[in-house]
């Protein structure tokens, strides 16, 4: 059966065991940038695979992921600093509240199509922006700062990022059987159906508007752990950083477009090429020339147009389109 | 409340609102005759603002005489976007069309901004301390400069559709491709044409808009976002129906600054805008797209 977990083959396999191995192995040799390269690499992967669920196989082209990143990272900020609640838990409720607002926002959102759709989700993150800076609960403009605590277990604080890249890849795991489970049961395949043609899906007795929430509250859900995995690791929120249109909501959609947007692993694999490459950029390019700005977002543009115009299946979805020509 | 404040609001908002306008008409036309939409058309909007300020500062000519100006330069850039871009995503899937655009946003927002700067500009020329009495109340010379222009675009722009044989190929572009193919008409020259003039006049708004609003390298979101309200509450395509949009928007924008924090002034157009495309997406004076 196609929902199988058997079909792993030898480069999933080697991918996994690098994984696995990659951080401890870098960490020990002292090379903790990397460690937080691959880091922020899955953070953006968790976030990249989940808003594939609605662009790659619903068709949703959201431009607004920002909305359920952050607030998910402020669940777990909120919840730590003013409940005493383990960000171990928190994450979990990170995800739960992001799906929540998830179902709330879709009866309006989901009404929209194409482009439309997009624009809805970029004015939504601009409006949680400007309402988050103007709320004092949360901080306001200058956000909240996560205290370094003695029970660092407890509240998950952790020098560097090994441990942090551990967790994260838990969640991926997770993340990955449960997306997996999804795209290949009947869920998946309505919402392929929906993408390719909504009224042929409704025509044919599909509920659109049920598969097409479904798929806005698992997309938030995993959107919004990844935003707690921000919290727990850089101990710091505020809603300039996090409900960027630019680092959060375009980082991610970028890694999913630059992996294949129409393959499975594609965007995770798009956020392990994206990444590394916008970090270099701004950790060399930037330091090199500091008083030229923007320039690693002018980049990421490049990259961006180059790939639409010339591979707008992804880097995954060319190398499977090559192979299927053999 | 007092009736000379709504109506001074009022006032303001439909002068606004002509800045609005001038933004809105060229993604109207780019939409009507292309079907794409130009998620960087704020973007080009702020190129013509930044030329405005760069002629105005370091050639020392007129602020309202570089804004038309700038029509040129970017109405070139424009063309060359066209060709380079937007011409070989025509036939693609929505949603490579939205990423191709919206990468041409990054690139002009943050390439301006590694260019010259992440700094905001003001434009402060002879025309900023100008007010004119009205009687009930005074309204500053660059807001009305701004609203007599988008009338003189606008009218332009009717003229050039309807009076001209360019006009009349760009229509019939609109209208059927193909057939206009068949006519004769070079269809990617007139795809040039339109989106250059799109975007060209997005500049000059910009660049009027700058005598009073500062200038820097994101400003293009904010009206983007507006222009695309605009557009829709127009119907889509229609270059007259926007053009009410965006007086409609600014109205409302600044008789709802009456009764609210301005801060949160820009939360309640975006409420707008979503509700908007909720409750009528065909437009007011839409046609049912």
């Amino acid at each position: 059966m196609a929902g199988s977990l058997a079909r792993i083959n030898l480069y999933h396999a080697t991918g996994i065991a690098t994984l696995l191995v990659l951080p401890f192995l870098l960490d020990s040799i002292g090379m903790a940038f990397y460690v937080n390269m691959i880091f922020l690499a899955l953070m953006y992967g968790i976030a990249a695979l989940a808003w594939n669920l609605m662009m790659g196989y619903t068709g949703l082209f959201s431009l607004g992921h920002a909305v359920f990143f952050g607030v998910g990272s402020y669940t777990v900020a909120i919840l730590a600093l003013y409940y005493n609640v383990t960000p171990w838990v928190g994450l979990i409720l990170a995800g739960v509240t992001a799906g929540l607002l998830g179902l709330v926002l879709s009866p309006p959102l989901l009404r929209l199509r194409s482009h439309w759709f997009t624009l809805a989700t970029i004015a939504l993150g601009e409006i949680f922006r400007l309402s988050f800076a103007h709320w004092d609960y949360v901080g306001g403009s200058s956000g909240l700062q996560m205290p370094i605590s003695e029970r660092r277990l407890y509240y998950l604080q952790f020098t560097g990022a090994t441990i942090y890249s551990y967790i994260a890849l838990g969640v991926l795991a997770v993340e990955l059987i449960v997306l997996w489970r999804i795209v290949n049961s009947r869920i998946g395949f309505y919402l392929q159906t929906i993408r390719e043609d909504e009224l042929v899906a409704q025509t044919l007795g599909i509920n659109t508007f049920k598969y097409k929430t479904i798929a806005l509250a698992i997309s938030a859900f995993f959107t919004g752990i990844a935003g707690g995995l921000y919290t727990v690791r850089f101990r710091y929120v505020d809603p300039f950083a996090l409900f960027d249109l630019i680092t959060i909501s375009t980082y991610i959609a970028v890694a999913g477009i630059i992996g294949g947007i129409y393959t499975f692993l594609g965007p995770l694999i798009g956020s392990f090429i994206f990444i590394p490459v916008s970090e270099y950029v701004r950790a060399n390019i930037v330091q090199a020339f500091p008083r030229i700005y923007g320039l690693h977002v002018t980049v990421l543009g490049v990259i961006l147009l180059v790939i639409s115009l010339f591979a707008p299946e992804g880097i995954l979805g060319y190398l499977k389109k090559r192979r299927e020509k053999r | 409340m007092d009736p000379e404040i709504l109506t001074s609001a009022i006032l303001d908002g439909l002068l606004i609102g002509g800045a609005y306008a001038l933004v809105a008409m060229g993604l109207a036309m780019i939409w009507g005759v292309m079907e794409i939409i130009n998620f960087a058309h704020g973007d080009f909007m702020m190129l013509g603002a930044l030329f405005t300020f760069f002629l105005f500062t370091s050639a020392g000519l007129d602020p309202i005489i570089s804004a038309l100006i700038s029509f040129a330069p970017i109405f070139a850039l424009g063309v060359i976007v066209q060709r380079g871009v937007i011409n070989k995503i025509l036939d693609a899937p929505l949603l490579t069309q939205i990423a191709a655009t919206f990468a041409i946003l990054l690139i002009i927002r943050y390439g301006v901004q590694a260019a010259f700067g992440p700094y905001t500009r003001r434009l402060v020329s002879g025309y900023s301390d100008i007010y004119i009495n009205l009687g009930f109340t005074t309204v500053p010379l660059p807001k009305v400069i701004i609203f007599v222009t988008s009338l003189i675009v606008l009218g332009l722009l009717y003229v050039l559709l309807h009076q001209t044989d360019l006009g009349i190929a760009i229509r019939a572009t609109s209208q059927d491709r193909r057939v206009a193919q068949l006519m004769g008409i070079n269809v990617s020259r007139i795809y040039d044409v339109t989106f250059g003039i799109g975007v060209g006049v997005a500049a000059i708004g910009g660049g009027l808009i700058a005598l009073f609003y500062p200038i820097f390298p994101e400003m293009g979101g904010f009206f983007a976002l507006i222009a695309f309200i605009a557009v829709v509450l127009g119907g889509f395509g229609s270059v007259y129906g926007a053009y009410a949009g965006g007086l409609i928007i600014g109205i409302a924008e600044s008789v709802s600054a009456l009764f609210i924090e301005p801060a949160l002034k820009d939360v309640v157009a975006f409420l707008i805008f979503i509700m908007i495309i909720l409750v009528k997406p065909t437009g007011l004076f839409g046609r049912g797209d």
